[in-house]
């Protein structure tokens, strides 16, 4: 049964047609990667299951029963985690504040809600840990580190609510070499986790190491579906861009 | 078009250099140190003049001379930690002041209710001034006009004959009430004691949850606070007794610390600060965060209005007029709360209000002109303000990080 699915999904702004009736689906301990020019329709999409947008048409599946997605916090209620391109991370706190930002541990109303710091920092070991995310400090505000480590403590604070599907929004894209390895490898232990993971990115070599599946999206209409090792990456350009004839541009 | 299959150059991995990180990393969590530094500095200067400077008589006047811009400076720290910015608070206290004083010794209202009701009407105030600034109009400009209309508004709550004197009453006593030693003492052994008690309980906690702590956490704190406020103690009782109004600056410290360091509450603040759309989208109700500090600081506003009017013997137009509201922005500026919002703490109130007030104290003592105590607080002002700005952005040249 799939963690995910999508059927016939569809939107528009105005008169664009940001989306036409995509089928889609993520499995447990899946990697699937969204790929697609500009205005293909993958933030559409995105928004579209992280509950920011609601689609026109379509169905919305959840561990096989109907869901409807109506908010961000709906959304997490169903499972489904979004990591966003810009993190969202606050730079002054630290990680274990970013963690838990909005969903903190906390005392009853006579304490004036003290946090419980300790029972936060010991869940948030546990977290880092299971993705080895590494921090030399947990209370050195984030601003303070790296863009790998930013991103780990972004896809960490996704994972408080043990999400079954996470979304990754271009996750690589601000990151040097070492760091996108890191990740990549951040992806692949939240696949070994059992929980279905998206991938949105630009980045035809990370599709290649990280993605089970590939689904390519132009104008807003999904035009190809490849398995691992079943493609070449001018199979993914010619799909992106339409460009079935001539081969991968350079 | 970029659809190649071949890497592109990456991009920079942080938009921060290591240079500003490491001064990021050193300054924070000790932005203290280098106000004590300079304040360290003030003394030993005016001290090198004067020894009359450090005598007990002149720090206790010092304490008293400060209290109201540290009351005041404490609210504007709520306001600055969530990214906006009040001119309107000291004109506020001096409503405040009148209003209190009208109502206690004009018309004879028990003297607790006056202040209730002083407090109260600015909470009400802020209030209104802080609900213009949720619906998007920026703070600079709702608390400049706040001032001007506060201005008209002192004129309209205080009598015909523009003053009140409180000479002789009740009103007068909050200034000039002294807690003997003995209980002063007391009161410094069970706050101590109840600090370092919390302190043992956070560390058992974290025990339990075996996340990383030693008895240092414990020891080093309550140490501290021991020695601070037996200390501060020893020296403000050597006259009548520890001033109520120092007294008072500390149990507003005290409940400022609990709340912004200690709960959920703040957190929030400083997220609020920190990143607006981030704190929303994590579920953080930022509309409501900057309600709050505008409510905290009507509040402080009032009590530092109240105590100036009980130190000054009365309140008249010039209330909350003058440098104070200055004062006390360069107070928590200067004590290392940043302009741009999520950075500081409530020391940097009691920390930047002692150096403004030892350059004043000892401008004075010391029989210079004016002139000399502008020039010296302006320049450390300025001072403070381009460390902020390096610790904030990196720099102080645009485009340089
Ligand atoms: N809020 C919006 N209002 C109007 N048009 C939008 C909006 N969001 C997206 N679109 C349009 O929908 C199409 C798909 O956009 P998007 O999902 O952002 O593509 P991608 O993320 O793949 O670049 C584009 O043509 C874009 O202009
Ligand atoms: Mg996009």
């Amino acid at each position: 049964m799939s963690l995910l699915e999508l059927t016939k999904i569809s939107k528009h702004f105005g008169g664009v047609r940001a989306l036409h009736e995509i089928d889609m689906s993520v499995h447990p301990g899946e990697v699937v990667a969204l790929i697609g020019d500009n205005g293909a329709g993958k933030s559409t999409l995105v928004k579209i299951v992280s509950g920011v947008e609601s689609p026109d048409t379509g169905e919305i599946r959840v561990r096989g029963e109907s869901a409807r997605l109506v908010s961000p916090k709906a959304a997490a209620d169903a499972g489904i985690r979004t990591v966003f391109q810009d993190l969202s991370l606050c730079d002054n706190l630290d990680a274990v504040q970013n963690l838990f930002l909005g969903q903190e541990r906390y005392g009853p109303i006579w304490t004036g809600r003290r946090i419980r710091r300790h029972v936060m920092e010991e869940q948030a070991q546990r977290i880092l840990e299971s993705l080895s995310v590494k921090l030399r400090s947990l209370s050195t505000p984030v601003v303070a580190l790296s863009g790998g480590q930013r991103q780990g403590i972004a896809i960490c604070r996704a994972l408080i609510s043990d999400p079954a599907v996470v979304i990754l929004d271009e996750p690589t894209a601000a990151l040097g070499v070492s760091q996108r390895g890191e990740v990549l490898d951040l992806i692949h232990r939240l696949r070994d986790q059992g929980r279905g993971v998206v991938v949105i990115s630009h980045d035809m070599k990370d599709v290649r190491q990280v993605a089970d599946r590939v689904v390519v999206l132009r104008l807003g209409t999904k035009v190809a579906e490849f398995r691992r090792g079943e493609y070449t990456p001018s199979d993914l350009v010619s799909a992106m861009t339409g460009a079935h004839e001539e081969g991968p541009v350079q | 078009m970029s659809l190649t299959t071949t890497p592109t150059s990456a991009p920079p991995e942080s938009p921060r250099s290591p240079v500003a990180r490491f001064i990021d990393v050193a300054a924070r969590g000790h932005r203290s140190i280098p106000v004590l530094v300079v304040l360290a500095i003030i003394w030993i200067v005016f001290y090198s003049q004067s020894p009359a400077y450090l005598s007990f008589r002149n720090i206790t006047n010092l304490t008293l001379q400060i209290a109201t811009t540290a009351i005041l400076a404490l609210g504007v720290v709520f306001v600055l930690l969530v990214g906006e910015i009040d001119l309107s608070s000291a004109v506020l206290s001096g409503v405040c002041a009148a209003l209190a004083a009208g109502l206690a010794v004009n018309s004879g209202l028990p003297l607790g209710l006056a202040i209730v009701v002083a407090i109260l009407a600015g909470m009400a105030i802020t209030l209104i001034e802080a609900l213009v600034i949720t619906f998007g109009v920026p703070s600079l400009i709702v608390t400049l006009g706040g001032m001007v209309i506060l201005q008209g508004l002192i004129l309209v709550v205080l009598p015909p004959e523009f003053t009140v004197s409180v000479a002789g009453t009740p009103f007068a006593k909050i200034a000039s009430t002294a807690i003997p030693a003995g209980t002063s003492y007391l009161l410094a052994a069970v706050a101590t004691l109840a600090f370092a008690a919390y302190r043992l309980y956070q560390f058992r906690e974290r025990l339990s949850t075996g996340t990383r702590t030693s008895p240092i956490a414990v020891l080093i704190p309550a140490v501290v606070a021991g020695v601070v406020l037996f200390g501060g103690v020893f020296i403000l009782t050597r006259q009548r007794g520890l001033p109520m109004p120092v007294l008072i600056v500390a149990v507003m410290l005290l409940i400022a610390w609990y709340f912004t360091t200690q709960t959920r509450y703040g957190i929030h603040l400083y997220a609020v600060g920190g990143d607006r759309e981030a704190a929303q989208r994590a579920g953080v109700p930022v509309r409501r965060m900057v309600l709050y500090s505008f409510l905290i600081l009507g509040a402080c506003a009032a009590v530092a209005g109240m105590i100036d009017a009980s130190r000054q013997l009365g309140v008249s137009v010039t209330s909350g007029g003058g440098p104070l509201m200055l004062n006390a922005i360069a107070a928590a500026v200067v004590g290392g709360t940043s302009l741009f919002g999520g950075r500081g703490s409530i020391w940097s109130a009691i920390l930047g209000a002692l150096v403004i007030g030892s350059i004043s104290n000892g401008v004075q003592l010391l029989g210079l002109t004016t002139e000399v105590q502008y020039f010296a607080t302006g320049a450390v002002l300025i001072i403070a303000v381009a460390v902020d700005v390096v610790l904030t952005r990196g720099s102080l040249w645009p485009g340089r990080r």
